[in-house]
């Protein structure tokens, strides 16, 4: 065997399990979807002709798109920054500065939600804010003199972006946790001996050191929001009316509670070049390439 | 060595021999059947299984050396309508079953796709299982004016009202006896009940005035029947969107939301919650059906006991049709028969149809009719034991005269959705009535197309 041909069977052997992989359910499923979006695809799976119907009700006919694409905005934005890195950041701030059991209890505790089954974490949560007397919130308003509280229906966003954030807190309070660990002690030695109070060396130490751990987390969970709706769908099924509908959501019931799985299909395809979209802006803004470079000292 | 091999053998020849076994004593015919797992009807499939056992005792005493068996595939779908997308996705990929249950607003999708066999002459063939059949809902099972499936059940839907309320208020046992005559004759109107409720409401007897479901039914379809909203345009087949109807109607609903009858979330409570609500006094009616009695109305269920007796019942709890919307109008009652059908592309189809014919029968369907609180499809059960003795069929049966339908559409399940997020918007402050009519004109001219026409 020659050596090209080893270098060949070497490639094959190691990369083409991936490759195969990658494109059986990555490049595939976008394939298939691109193809049903310009079908006339229904209820009974049966195709009788190509069309670009669905595509221009997506750019001009269809009147939720604009109440969906506002609701994802908000949704995405808000559960991001204030939850999955701004909590996120915060709870691994104060776990590693608590003795190590203490913070890795209250770590442990906000990983609870991370553990249960997506279903029963909505339930709690349609029980916490159920609008009767029953609900946990209300018992716990009714004890201080308030009247009941109607959050479903009064800020059902509200709902959404807390049962998300509280649940996606925990991922980057891991990453962020591990990346604080990392920094070296003797960089808040020398921020103490020069007389750095807490938050000085959180805002000159801290951050600058676990930067690019800031913007993966960032990145990684943004993409994630965009295409999440499994807590929403079970507790507020995007309602009322279509307050709570984000875009995937509102795909997955065009396609599957419709039954109109060509339109689907299309307002998925639409997710898939966001995400890239995103994907590529964000990549840009926190110049990740700088990230994945190769080391340029080499330490052996 | 020899003798480890010789066990080996000897095991893998008793395996085959077992599993050939069957197929010596005679040819198995397995039925495979789909029905949506649903607590409120297990005999749907049961009936079936049931029946293979009477089949199978006259094929042995033929000497034919066949046996079937049922294979019953239960569906976890969370209603009828989430069952049939995914019973039809089955039959597009070549999974669809000999037979299986649907509702009937679901048989024109069905027959338009080749899922449903055409058994009208199957029906006029065998008498001795569909003569007695209550003739109207043999309408709920056509498409395209004939008869693609066979009423499976039927049910009664009313407004349950709390009497206890109404004598808290300081309304006479005359008044509150009075009520659903007055209603079955039209001199009650809807908005005489809305009015009702909030003086129930306003006088601190009840939290609530009036609660329904809290997702996309039948219910508020038999509500907007009561304002004269058809839904199917007789002339043409298609779905109709009659504005100056539901616009009445919700305008009904909308008063209720604003006037303290109906919360305004009601679309965000659970079921438990409305039931709960309605069992422990805090609401004074609720929009439903007669299974709910054994379902939590009678005796044990949420939180309060209520007599199991029909006096004891009806001293404290009363039924009325939805009222009519002006006086001397016609109040309604909607019916939503669950149905079987046939796949006709099965080569089992005609023994399928045959075991329909046979769970057609009195003594198959009381015992469904009986066990899941939904009312008779024969006329003869009314005279069985078993119905005779469940009080609150009798009484639900009185109300059929009153039934309507959900159309037979194949595209009626969407239309259906649309309608609830209508009727949602109103509820919650979301949309105005005519915003609501907008929305759906507009939302339903593009889903439907050709298949839907405005009224007004």
């Amino acid at each position: 065997m020659t050596a090209a041909t080893r270098s060949r069977l070497d490639r094959l052997v190691f990369l083409g399990p991936a490759t195969a992989l990658l494109m059986l359910f990555y490049v595939l499923p976008v394939i298939v979807d691109v193809a049903i979006a310009f079908t006339d695809m229904g209820r009974n799976l049966e195709v009788t002709r190509v069309t670009t119907e669905n595509v221009a009700r997506i750019f001009g006919g269809d009147r939720r798109l604009a109440q969906v694409l506002t609701n994802t905005l908000v949704y995405v934005v808000c559960t991001l920054t204030l939850f999955n890195v701004g909590y996120a950041l915060l709870l691994a701030l104060t776990t590693t500065a608590l003795p190590d059991r203490a913070g890795a209890f209250f770590r442990s505790v906000w990983l609870l939600p991370r553990m249960s089954p997506s279903v029963v974490y909505a339930l709690l949560w349609t029980w916490v804010v159920a609008p009767t007397e029953y609900g946990l919130l209300n018992q716990i308003v009714a004890g201080i003199g308030m009247p009941p509280l109607d959050l479903k229906s009064d800020a059902p966003m509200l709902v959404v972006v807390l049962a998300n954030g509280f649940i996606g807190a925990s991922f980057g309070m891991i990453i962020f946790t591990s990346a604080i660990r990392s920094i070296p002690q003797h960089l808040f030695y020398a921020a103490r001996a020069d007389g750095a109070n807490g938050l000085q060396i959180v805002r000159h130490v801290t951050l600058p050191q676990i930067r690019w751990h800031l913007s993966f987390v960032t990145l990684y969970q943004a993409l994630s929001l965009l295409v999440s709706f499994e807590y929403i769908w079970l507790i507020t099924d995007g309602g009322p009316f279509y307050d709570t509908t984000v875009w995937a959501l509102y795909v997955y019931q065009r396609a599957f509670t419709s039954g109109q799985y060509a339109y689907g299909a299309a307002l998925a395809l639409v997710l898939v070049a966001a995400g890239i979209v995103a994907a590529l802006v964000l990549w840009r803004f926190f110049d990740m390439r700088a990230l994945l470079q190769r080391p340029r000292i080499e330490v052996s | 060595m020899r003798r480890p091999m010789m066990a080996v053998l000897a095991t893998a020849l008793c395996g085959i021999g077992l599993a050939l076994a069957p197929a010596a004593r005679g040819e198995e015919i397995v039925l495979k059947m789909w029905a949506r797992a649903d607590r409120s009807g297990p005999l749907r499939a049961g009936n079936v299984v049931e029946a293979a056992h009477a089949v199978n005792a006259w094929l042995a005493a033929a000497k034919t050396g066949k046996t079937v068996k049922v294979e019953v595939f239960e569906s976890p779908a969370a209603g009828f309508d989430a069952d049939a997308l995914e019973l039809l996705k089955a039959c597009a990929v070549g999974r669809c079953p000999d037979l299986f249950v649907a509702s009937h607003t679901w048989i024109g999708e069905f027959a338009r796709s080749g899922y449903a066999m055409d058994l009208e002459d199957f029906v006029a063939r065998h008498p001795w299982a569909f003569s007695d059949v209550i003739p109207v809902f043999w309408e709920a099972t056509k498409y395209r004016g004939r008869i693609h499936a066979i009423p499976q059940d039927s049910e009664s839907r009313m407004i349950f009202y709390n009497k206890d309320h109404l004598r808290k208020i300081g309304k006479d046992e005359a008044f509150i006896e009075s009520l659903p005559a007055k209603v079955a004759s039209g001199e009650f109107t809807a908005w005489d009940f809305s009015k009702l409720a909030q003086e129930v409401v306003q006088k601190g007897a009840a939290q609530f005035g009036l609660l329904h479901r809290p997702n996309v039914g039948p219910d508020y379809i038999m509500t907007f029947a009561a304002f004269g909203v058809r839904l199917l345009d007789d002339g043409t087949g298609k779905l109709a969107l009659p504005k100056k109807e539901l616009g009445a109607a919700l305008s009904w609903i909308e008063w209720n939301a604003k006037n303290g009858v109906t919360p305004r979330n009601n679309t965000q409570m659970s079921w438990d919650e409305i039931q709960t609500a309605f069992k422990q006094e805090k609401a004074f009616a609720y929009h439903h059906g007669v299974w709910t009695l054994p379902e939590f109305q009678l005796g044990d269920a949420k939180g309060a006991t209520w007599p199991k007796d029909r006096d004891g019942y009806f001293k404290k709890i009363g039924w009325i049709l939805m009222p009519a919307a002006e006086r001397g109008g016609k109040p309604t009652n909607l019916s939503h028969p669950i149905v079987y059908v046939i796949n006709p592309k099965s080569p089992n189809a005609d023994l399928a149809a045959l075991f329909v014919a046979q769970v057609t029968l009195p003594y198959y369907n009381t015992k469904h009719a009986v066990s899941s609180a939904h009312t008779a499809i024969l006329n003869g059960q009314a005279s069985m034991p078993a119905y005779r003795d469940t009080w609150y069929l009798q009484e639900a049966t009185k109300l059929l005269p009153w039934s309507t339908f959900q159309p037979a559409h194949p595209d009626f399940a969407r239309y259906n959705q649309l309608l609830y997020k209508a009727l949602q918007g109103v509820e919650t402050g979301r949309l105005s009535v005519p915003q609501a009519l907008e929305f759906l004109e507009e939302e339903a001219s593009r889903e439907l197309k050709d298949q839907f026409l405005v009224i007004g």
